[in-house]
Parts: structure tokens; C-alpha cells; sequence
């Protein structure tokens, strides 16, 4: 048996099933199926599926609409219990706790914000800033002989030379 | 359900819900009475085994304490659907670990619900059954809804929150599937 490419007709078998089928409808799915062999046999698997004993347990009605609330009585919402007042002042001093914590990253972040801004702090050689050599041992001599060995001896970017005359500018020759 | 039932003797659902806000507890009872199975039925077909009285029940409540927020925009039937799918979603949630979902066992039919022998005996039901525990839960709700209850593609959407297109490939897919299932049966 072919398939049936008729889909518009096929979402309407249900109707057909259960009688529901529009009279505007009706004349086409009924000429559809008297043809169609397909969508006949599709027609009785939704027969089968329909009439298929789906285990379905009573339900007492009567019990059902004894635990409806009369009209207009709202169902109670389900009540948060009562704290203690210790769990009370726990709460809170855990809230201000976290408060003054957040509190101070925040400023904390806001130092390291204006810092970037700013740019990283000069590299201080504190001993290199003694106010004489002489004053420092051997030790500390040998130190800053080692730092010393870090320093830029050149700017890190070299300045370009500036020359004052424009070589593609017209020479003023009166000026000569 | 919105229309009258048996040409006009038959209260609506409106007529049944303004009767119950205004204290005619057999309203109540007559609304229960006439769509309880249907979602019992929708539970049952979803795959959901214990406490579908209480599911129903859960509905219900939820929906009589809600009423006032039912727009009427769909029927009362497919509103009940959408509050108990969205009960039957929070149960699986809250029972995932520790829940199977169901196929249904000839020994529980046999026992609990033996009225139901004589069909269950019959090998194509059996089958059938079967192909539908194949199905994706979506795909199921949305079958099932489609060919036992016979709702529209609009109403599934609204039932199972999604679009009209969506329910129908759902559909198309689940049909595909249980044919499948049966043929290689």
C-alpha cells in the first residue's frame, strides 16, 4: 500500500472518529477515504487506539466535592514558621557580616580601579634612595651592584630625532 | 463543555459554575460528575499508575479555588486538562528518582480492575497499549488527547503550552510511531 502525502486529510481522521468532522469537510475526507486505502487503515488504528481499554480507575465524586472550598474562601497558602528571636539575631548579624565584607572589596576594588588608572607605582630600589654609599655595608653594596643590573640603561622606546629643516618645504632663498 | 448536552435541558458549564458561586453545592457536583472520568482517563492514558483519584481531586480544587480566572476563551474541559497536566508535571519532577512510569501490568488489571479482563484478553488492545508506552510523553499527552478525547489541535496546544503546528507534528510523529510498533509486532 502507497503512502498517502494527504496530511491535511489525515489531521482531520480523529474528527472522523469521534463524529466531530465539519460539514464543509465531511464530503472531501469521505471521497479522500472511499479511495484512499492508506488513510483507511489508518482510520482503524485510531479505532483500535481508541477503543483500547486504558486501565482507568474510578473516582468518587462525591468525596471530590466534599474538599472543594465554598466560593470566595481562599485556600490558605502554606505558612513559613516563626523564627526564634536567636535565629533572628543570627540572621542579622550574619547579614551585617557579609555587608561590611562586600563593603570593603568594593573599596578594595575601587583602589585597585584608581590604580590601574594611574598606572603601576615607580619600582622603588630602597637601597639605591640611601642618602650615600658610604653609609652601606658590604652586604648592601652587593646588593645594589645586582639591582643596578636590572635598571634600563635606555628609555624603552627611543626618541625619534627631531630635524628643523623640512627637506620637501620650498627653500626661501632671500633667507640664505 | 460549554454546550447544552442534550438540546437545552441541560445546564452549560458557565450556567453550572455561576450556580456554584452562588452557593448551589450540586452544581459543583454535576461539573465533577461530568468531566472527573475525562481527566481520569487523560492520567491514566499519560502513563500516570497511583493517585490519579487524588490527582483528579488535586484539579479540581485547584480549579473551583481558581474559577474566577477562567476566561471561557476555551472550554472548562480543556482548562482542567491544562491544570492537570501541569499537576502531573510537577509530580514527575518531585518523583523522577525514585518513580517508573508505567506500562500497565496484566497482573494489576487482573486484580484491581477485573472488569477489564475480558478486553485485556484480547491481543490487539494489548498491543496497542503497548505502542503508546513507545511514544515521548509530549507525543503521548498530545495523542491521546487528539484521538480519545477528540480535541482539536488548537486545544491540545493550549493544553500542553505549545502551538497548533507543533501538537499537529506531535501527532503525526506519534501516529507514525504506534503504526510502527504494531507492524513490527
Amino acid at each position: 500500500m502507497n503512502d498517502c502525502m494527504e496530511r491535511e486529510i489525515q489531521d482531520l481522521l480523529p474528527d472522523v472518529l469521534h463524529g466531530t468532522l465539519g460539514a464543509a469537510e465531511r464530503p472531501r475526507v469521505e471521497a479522500h477515504l472511499a479511495g484512499c486505502g492508506y488513510c483507511r487503515q489508518e482510520l482503524e488504528v485510531l479505532r483500535a487506539v481508541q477503543s483500547a481499554a486504558v486501565f482507568t480507575p474510578s473516582v468518587n465524586v462525591a468525596a471530590i466535592v466534599r474538599n472543594i472550598p465554598p466560593y470566595g474562601i481562599t485556600v490558605p497558602a502554606v505558612q513559613r514558621p516563626e523564627r526564634s528571636p536567636v535565629v533572628r539575631w543570627l540572621v542579622a548579624a550574619v547579614v551585617a557580616v557579609v555587608a561590611v565584607g562586600a563593603s570593603s572589596q568594593l573599596l578594595r576594588h575601587g583602589d585597585a580601579v584608581e590604580q590601574a588608572r594611574i598606572g603601576p607605582p615607580a619600582p622603588v630600589h630602597s637601597l639605591a634612595l640611601a642618602s650615600g654609599l658610604d653609609e652601606l655595608s658590604e652586604s648592601g653594596l652587593v646588593q645594589l651592584m645586582n639591582e643596578m643590573n636590572t635598571f634600563d640603561a635606555l628609555p624603552a622606546n627611543e626618541i625619534e630625532p627631531v630635524f628643523a629643516d623640512d627637506t620637501s618645504a620650498p627653500i626661501d632663498q632671500d633667507s640664505l | 463543555m460549554s454546550r447544552r448536552e442534550d438540546g437545552g435541558s441541560e445546564p452549560t458549564d458557565l450556567e453550572l459554575i455561576e450556580a456554584w458561586k452562588k452557593g448551589d453545592s450540586r452544581a459543583a457536583t454535576k461539573l465533577v460528575g461530568r468531566h472527573s472520568q475525562a481527566l481520569a482517563r487523560f492520567a491514566a492514558s499519560c502513563g500516570e499508575r497511583e493517585g490519579v483519584e487524588e490527582l483528579v481531586q488535586d484539579t479540581f480544587v485547584r480549579a473551583f479555588a481558581s474559577l474566577d480566572s477562567f476566561r471561557n476563551e476555551s472550554t472548562l474541559r480543556t482548562w482542567l486538562f491544562t491544570i492537570e497536566r501541569r499537576l502531573m508535571l510537577d509530580r514527575r519532577r518531585a518523583e523522577r528518582r525514585d518513580r517508573e512510569t508505567v506500562t500497565i501490568e496484566d497482573s494489576d488489571q487482573v486484580s484491581e480492575y477485573g472488569a477489564l479482563d475480558a478486553l485485556i484478553a484480547e491481543e490487539a488492545q494489548e498491543r496497542v497499549r503497548r505502542s503508546l508506552d513507545a511514544l515521548s510523553p509530549t507525543q503521548r499527552e498530545v495523542f491521546t488527547l487528539r484521538v480519545q478525547q477528540g480535541l482539536s489541535y488548537r486545544e491540545i496546544a493550549e493544553i500542553v503550552d505549545s502551538t497548533e503546528g507543533a501538537a499537529r507534528v506531535h501527532y503525526h510523529n506519534a501516529i507514525r510511531t504506534v503504526k510502527e510498533f504494531l507492524k513490527d509486532e
